[in-house]
């Protein structure tokens, strides 16, 4: 029970420090896609803790924010986030995912699907090619977060072994 | 057992559905929602973002500052050189107002600013700086390098403003050839990948000749921005439409990735542009 908990307060406190990283990165120090996307990483990792409702909520925060800075589509990236951290929560259903290869793979599969559904409900006359933005970035960026999401998945099974 | 029927989970559970539901109609809503409504729930989003962005101007400001001094020296001197021939100009320009009965022009009022870009998807092609209403900053005041024009400003709030660099699709400025001779409008043309992204002088009538090379200014049409800021040089022919327009590619100025310190247009002053020397006392 005990180690249940302590687990559950490891996952929150580094969903939490993702967030905040991110915003770090992404505006506090203005890097562009060469810093991985953790607002993703952290919100797919809260949405496998979270029933569906919850999960969405989160979706539609985290998003909010990302679409605070956004004047080319505002509401492309709530879309996104509410529909990956739905997505996230509905595979606790599917998956138990104590396997070796689910979490990269959940990973890769969610931030790709956010992209793409990023790219989807941004307007056409404001979107790159297809080719370039969903196929090329978004598979590049969900690979950059899935090798991201495996050295923290290590980091963070070390720390509570310890 | 899985929650389905009357079991005592199937009303948490429908609960739980019907709240999903209501989220995700609510992100979908967001995108609809009239623009004035987007600006106001962004400008309010940002007020949670205020460490993050105090952070960005810090470093933005810092890196403002780490431009070498043998830089600044060789601007200096660029511009002591122009400084020197612009007053006996300044001088000609004058007698030949008088001459023709003319009113003295005015100058034009500037705003130093910091410019920084935040890196969250769907921010492409827009940047903050660090003045905003308070400092007299308005909406649609371009946006200027040493190197020429970056963008214009979309949104003026309180402390800070966004702009939109030439890059944004719904960037576009009535331009001209330096020597008057030609008008058209510059407008942005994104390319398959984002190095493509061209300024793109459209309009120009069939049968006037752009020679490449030459340097296109903004024209002062409009109203939006002043006269004779440099945006770019001809770089080629993008396209001919039947025999009667031709488009040219230029190769912008500014680049907007790389500006760190820009000027804004503040409008214009209400001195003429005399040098400080009015009445010729030091010629």
């Amino acid at each position: 029970m005990n180690r249940t908990a302590g687990r559950g307060q490891l996952v929150w406190v580094s969903v939490f420090m993702l967030f905040t990283l991110h915003f770090v990165l992404h505006i506090g120090l203005s890097y562009g896609r060469e810093a991985p996307d953790l607002l993703t990483l952290g919100l797919l990792i809260a949405a496998r803790e979270l029933s569906l409702a919850r999960a969405s909520g989160l979706g539609l925060v985290a998003g909010l924010l990302e679409d605070a800075m956004s004047l080319l589509a505002f509401g492309a990236n709530s879309v996104a986030m509410t529909v990956v951290a739905t997505g996230g929560s509905v595979t606790r259903d599917l998956f138990v995912g104590d396997s070796r290869l689910f979490f990269p793979a959940y990973i890769f599969a969610g931030k790709w699907a956010r992209d793409l559904i990023h790219w989807l409900a941004m307007g056409p006359e404001v979107r790159q090619p297809f080719m370039e933005q969903a196929v090329v970035e978004g598979s590049l960026g969900a690979l950059y977060l899935a090798g991201i999401a495996v050295v923290f998945s290590t980091a963070l099974g070390s720390w509570s072994q310890k | 057992m899985p929650p389905y029927g009357n079991g005592p989970d199937s009303g948490a559970r429908t609960r739980d559905l019907v709240l999903t539901g209501l989220t995700l109609l609510l992100a979908f809503g967001t995108m609809y929602l009239p623009q004035s409504t987007q600006e106001r729930v962004s400008a309010l989003l940002q007020g949670g973002l205020r460490p993050f962005t105090a952070l960005q101007g810090i470093v933005s400001e810092g890196s403002a500052r780490r431009v070498r001094v043998e830089t600044l020296q060789a601007e200096l001197d660029y511009l002591s050189k122009i400084m020197s021939t612009h007053r006996a100009v300044t001088d000609e320009n004058r007698t030949l107002r008088k001459l023709l009965d003319l009113k003295e022009s005015l100058g034009y009022d500037y705003r130093p600013a910091t410019i920084s870009r935040p890196g969250t998807p769907g921010s492409e092609s827009t940047f903050l700086v660090n003045v905003g209403t308070s400092d007299g900053v308005q909406v649609s005041a371009p946006v200027l390098s040493p190197a020429g024009l970056v963008g214009v400003i979309r949104e003026a709030r309180n402390s800070n403003a966004l702009g939109i660099d030439w890059t944004h699709p719904d960037f576009r400025s009535s331009a001209m050839l330096a020597d008057g001779s030609v008008y058209g409008m510059v407008e942005s043309r994104r390319g398959d990948f984002r190095e493509d992204d061209r300024l793109i002088l459209n309009g120009i009538p069939y049968h006037e000749e752009v020679a490449v090379g030459q340097v296109v200014l903004t024209s002062g049409l409009g109203g939006v921005f002043p006269r004779g800021i440099v945006i770019g040089t001809v770089l080629g022919i993008a396209e001919e439409e039947g025999a009667w327009r031709k488009a040219y590619v230029l190769d912008p100025a500014a680049a907007p990735g790389a500006a760190t310190h820009v000027l804004i247009f503040m409008g214009e002053s209400g001195d003429s542009v005399n040098l400080g020397d009015p009445e010729g006392e030091h010629r």
